[in-house]
């Protein structure tokens, strides 16, 4: 099909490398594994840039595919949310004391917790802003199973962060008392 | 199915604010793209060369399958003239068979009428 849209490879990793490494990154819970899934998907990208037909294509493109191989490569490692626990603890130490508040600098590592299409569904929604049917689109699922993997990781988010802001207060309190 | 409010709207509508927050993107790894690119000139490079290997290929097919055709050409145009050639030494043989057995015919035909006289 001919279209007038002339994509630029370079530019296209600019603009995008922070979506890919993040999706990526937020999915698997490592980031070794994440950069490999962005170049792989990146790599792609190359393979079938021909095919796409304007930049709203191709990050959504980029989004799918990016989600698709987190997925696979999850499935390959099948890795255990307690693995991904340890590995939050140690490979992300930086970027949670980055985080201004302290229920802020704990989501992401509840988020790993979170089963995989839950986890999916609040990363797309809350990460890249989309709304239930362009993530029902990247997903490649029934906007009915989005809206309720959506509703049910965010109960379960909430949960897991109302226990953990009582178990801070509770240390503050020891704290101070101290 | 509809979202249900499990908390009050104010502080749910907070919490997401903190899940969005939490949720901004990460800068990529400052080496990802030089290392993207580099892994995208070698696979260029391994695909052209892989290119050449496939034309070497496909051209030394066709000057064996040019020289095996050339050869089947010329042994048949050979078998063809050599089959001429003794057609030709046949019907040679023929001719020169022929002459002598009509000047033995005429010499016979001749010695005839002489001995009828």
């Amino acid at each position: 099909m001919a279209h007038d849209w002339q994509p630029d490879f370079e530019q296209l990793v600019d603009e995008h490398q922070s979506m890919v490494f993040s999706l990526a990154s937020r999915m698997t819970g490592d980031r070794g594994l994440a950069e490999e899934i962005a170049q792989d998907v990146f790599l792609e990208l190359d393979r079938n840039l021909a095919r796409l037909e304007s930049a709203a294509h191709a990050c959504f493109w980029l989004r799918r595919v990016t989600m698709s191989r987190s997925t696979d490569a999850m499935r390959r490692r099948r890795v255990r949310s307690t693995d991904m626990w340890i590995e939050l603890e140690e490979g992300h130490v930086a970027s949670v004391e980055d985080k201004a508040s302290p229920l802020g600098a704990r989501i992401e590592q509840m988020l790993a917790t979170l089963p995989e299409p839950q986890r999916a569904a609040l990363v797309l929604r809350y990460q890249e802003d989309l709304t239930l049917e362009e993530i029902a689109a990247t997903l490649d699922a029934p906007l009915a199973t989005v809206k309720s993997q959506l509703q049910r990781g965010l109960k379960l988010l909430r949960a897991k962060a109302q226990s953990h802001l009582k178990d801070y207060v509770r240390v503050k309190e020891q704290t101070s008392g101290i | 199915m509809e979202f249900e409010p499990m908390e009050p709207m104010n502080q749910m509508d907070e919490f997401e604010r903190e899940v969005k927050q939490a949720l901004e993107r990460r800068p990529a790894p400052p080496g990802l793209k030089r290392k993207l690119m580099d892994r995208r000139s070698l696979r260029r490079t391994e695909h052209r060369r892989s290119h050449t290997v496939i034309w070497q290929r496909l051209a030394a097919s066709v000057v064996l399958a040019v020289v095996l055709c050339g050869g089947w050409m010329w042994h048949e145009r050979e078998e063809k003239r050599k089959g001429e050639a003794a057609r030709q030494e046949v019907l040679t043989a023929l001719r020169i068979t022929g002459r002598a057995l009509n000047e033995m015919k005429t010499q016979l035909a001749a010695k005839h009428s002489g001995d009828e006289e």
